[in-house]
């Protein structure tokens, strides 16, 4: 599953990769493409020692030098998603200048058919370099290797034709590639920045809904109860009019505590308050607190309020408490809410009404230490811990329910698990 | 009458005084001797320092909090900042300021009063939304917290009680507060910090720049 908004690929429900960006893609491409035309070269040059320098040992040296410097190159490629100007250089002068002079000391390559292998790779030295390099640097950089070679074809007497061909192709081989990775760049930069610009219009949509959502939210609660008493003739002083004003106290502080913390009105966020109106609306006082809650994907933010939902349902129903505390935070890209209330709890050997003791995912090896003893689930506390760990498991996430007697429960959600 | 401790309220709102006053009166721990709309109304007020004041963290005269609390100490009384909201910034800047503790307006009555307990006894009132707003806190003059002085914060501003928050990290009750007071003195040893601009003009005036 992939997400376009979010960046994130979930496979399998379980791993997720930041996805690359437009200018990642591109400098990747660079760097196949001019792998590809080493490689090649490569070929050539293995082609020509097998078959007419097999005998000596300098030619065998020198297509080992190219293959690990070549190697160095990828190796660094791969570790920092793009060509290391570093190890480009080190190619340049090594394969690209110093090879040709030492094929003809030690290689007895006195002749431009036999030292024409070791010229070739600097074509693809040069290739590399214009796409590693600023541009002052990639002069310097063709202009040494054009040097280099005219030198090391005037060495062997070369035919003019030839050596005008070869130094073409090398100063060709870095205005084509600087060319396309040009190109190439600018095209990636562009595809993300249109992503970004999707980005930040998703996020306004889902301002500007949240802010319709708590509109329609202040209208149908604090508004009409002030309404209503303002026009008198209901007795503010009921516990059932205390009861709705403590709870509607209750969301207009979650309301300007979400507005001084300046964050950006998050999906999670959204579905969250959701599930902790629809509690309230049936009787439980909710503590909600946020803290930077890492951006998710929404099925996602669903799926975690659901899960939400659920345990504090199963705070209304069984912990004998009518307040509840629930937290949205975020550990290293990693969202965690947690659902926790001061109520009976169950667990250990003296079971609660539920009878069910502390427990937590299946191969789910708490962050926390854990109580020690038995843990022994039963009736309840399985049936929260086997709904809320089905949803989880279900996106990715995982649960954890912890529990003892007389110290409330505490369930946490993660995503990813 | 021993053991009884005295306390005053300092809050703009009189709908909400006239409440602590009617809350108050059913509790025999608990004298409230005084309600005043700011700091200086209080301390020009007849009679001995009140034990423990219930300071507005938002009070709508121009005064700097720091300032209300500091002159508050100095009259001898220990100060539990109250507010609607849970404005993270302001609190944490009023424990460093020197609170010893911070409730929001919603609570009952009996986390009222055990609060004004604990305080009056020369202890700090611990409650879930203070140890989020230390646990969370992003300032830049925010005290190191050792691992666990940050799991049992983290734990507790959860909403967990304080013996499940000892259980889960394998202490005591006893150490999981010790852990938590020591987060309170922490910040109130990291001196003077300067939280806002508004602070920062105050600190420069009380040093004599100006």
């Amino acid at each position: 599953m992939h997400h376009p908004f979010w960046g994130v690929v979930i496979k399998g429900g379980r791993r997720i990769d930041r996805a690359e960006t437009g200018l990642h893609r591109a400098r990747k491409t660079m760097v196949i493409a001019t792998a590809l035309y080493r490689g090649s070269h490569l070929v050539a040059g293995g082609a020509v020692v097998t078959q007419h320098q097999h005998d000596r040992l300098f030619p065998w040296l020198a297509l080992g030098a190219a293959v690990a410097a070549t190697a160095l190159i990828w190796f660094m490629a791969a570790r920092h998603r793009r060509l290391v100007s570093w190890a480009v250089g080190l190619d340049v002068l090594t394969i690209g200048c110093l090879l040709p002079f030492g094929a003809y000391a030690w290689g007895g390559a006195h002749a431009q058919e036999s030292i024409a292998w070791v010229m070739l790779l600097g074509g693809s030295s040069s290739a590399m370099a214009a796409v590693a390099f600023r541009a002052r640097l990639l002069a310097v950089a063709v202009v040494l290797l054009v040097v280099t070679h005219l030198a090391g074809y005037l060495l062997v007497e070369a035919d003019a034709s030839v050596t005008g061909a070869h130094l073409n192709a090398l100063v060709f081989s870095a205005v084509v590639s600087w060319v396309l990775t040009w190109y190439l760049c600018r095209q990636g930069k562009q595809v993300d920045s249109a992503n970004r610009r999707a980005l930040a219009a998703e996020a306004q949509r889902a301002r500007f809904a949240e802010r319709v959502a708590h509109h329609n939210a202040l209208h149908d609660t604090v508004l009409a109860t002030l309404t209503a008493i303002a026009r008198g003739g209901v007795d503010a002083n009921t516990s059932m009019m205390r009861e709705r004003c403590a709870r509607e106290a209750a969301y207009l502080r979650r309301l300007v505590e979400q507005a001084d913390d300046r964050e950006q009105a998050s999906e999670v966020r959204a579905a969250l308050e959701e599930s902790v109106r629809a509690a309230e609306a049936l009787g439980l006082r909710v503590t909600a607190r946020y803290h930077e809650p890492p951006a998710v994907p929404g099925e996602i933010a669903l799926a975690m309020a659901r899960a939400a939902t659920e345990a504090l349902n199963n705070v209304r129903c069984h912990a004998g408490t009518g307040h509840a505390f629930l937290t949205a935070g975020g550990d290293s890209g990693r969202l965690i809410v947690t659902v926790v209330d001061r109520g009976r709890g169950f667990g250990g050997g003296a079971a609660g009404p539920d009878g069910a003791g502390a427990s937590e995912g299946a191969e789910a090896p708490g962050g926390a230490a854990r109580p020690p003893g038995p843990a022994r689930p039963g009736a309840g506390g399985i049936g929260l811990d086997r709904s809320v760990h089905a949803r989880m498991r279900g996106v990715g996430g995982r649960a954890f329910v912890d529990s003892a007697p007389g110290e409330g429960v505490r369930v946490e959600l993660r995503w990813p698990g | 009458m021993a053991g009884v401790i005295t306390v005053a309220v300092v809050d703009d709102d009189r709908m909400l005084r006239d409440g602590i006053r009617s809350w108050f009166e059913g509790v025999e721990e608990v004298d409230l001797v005084a309600c005043a709309a700011t700091v200086d109304e209080l301390l020009a007020g007849p009679g001995k320092p009140p034990d423990v004041v219930l300071l507005d963290l938002m009070l709508r005269d121009d005064r700097p909090p720091a300032d209300n609390i500091r002159r508050l100490r100095a009259a001898g009384s220990r100060v539990l900042m109250i507010s609607v909201v849970a404005d993270r910034d302001r609190i944490v800047a009023a424990i460093t300021d020197g609170a010893d503790g911070f409730l929001t307006k919603d609570q009952e009555l009996s986390v009222l009063v055990e609060a004004v307990g604990e305080i009056a006894a020369g202890r700090t009132a611990h409650s879930p939304e203070l140890a989020f707003a230390l646990a969370y806190d992003r300032g830049s003059m925010r005290p190191r917290l050792s691992p666990q002085e940050r799991e049992v914060l983290v734990g507790y501003a959860s909403g967990l009680t304080l013996k499940a928050t000892a259980r889960r990290a394998g202490i005591t009750v006893n150490t999981a507060k010790y852990y938590l007071d020591r987060v309170k003195a922490k910040y109130q040893e990291a001196g003077r910090p300067t939280y806002t601009k508004i602070d920062l003009a105050a600190r420069v005036r009380e040093d004599g720049w100006r």
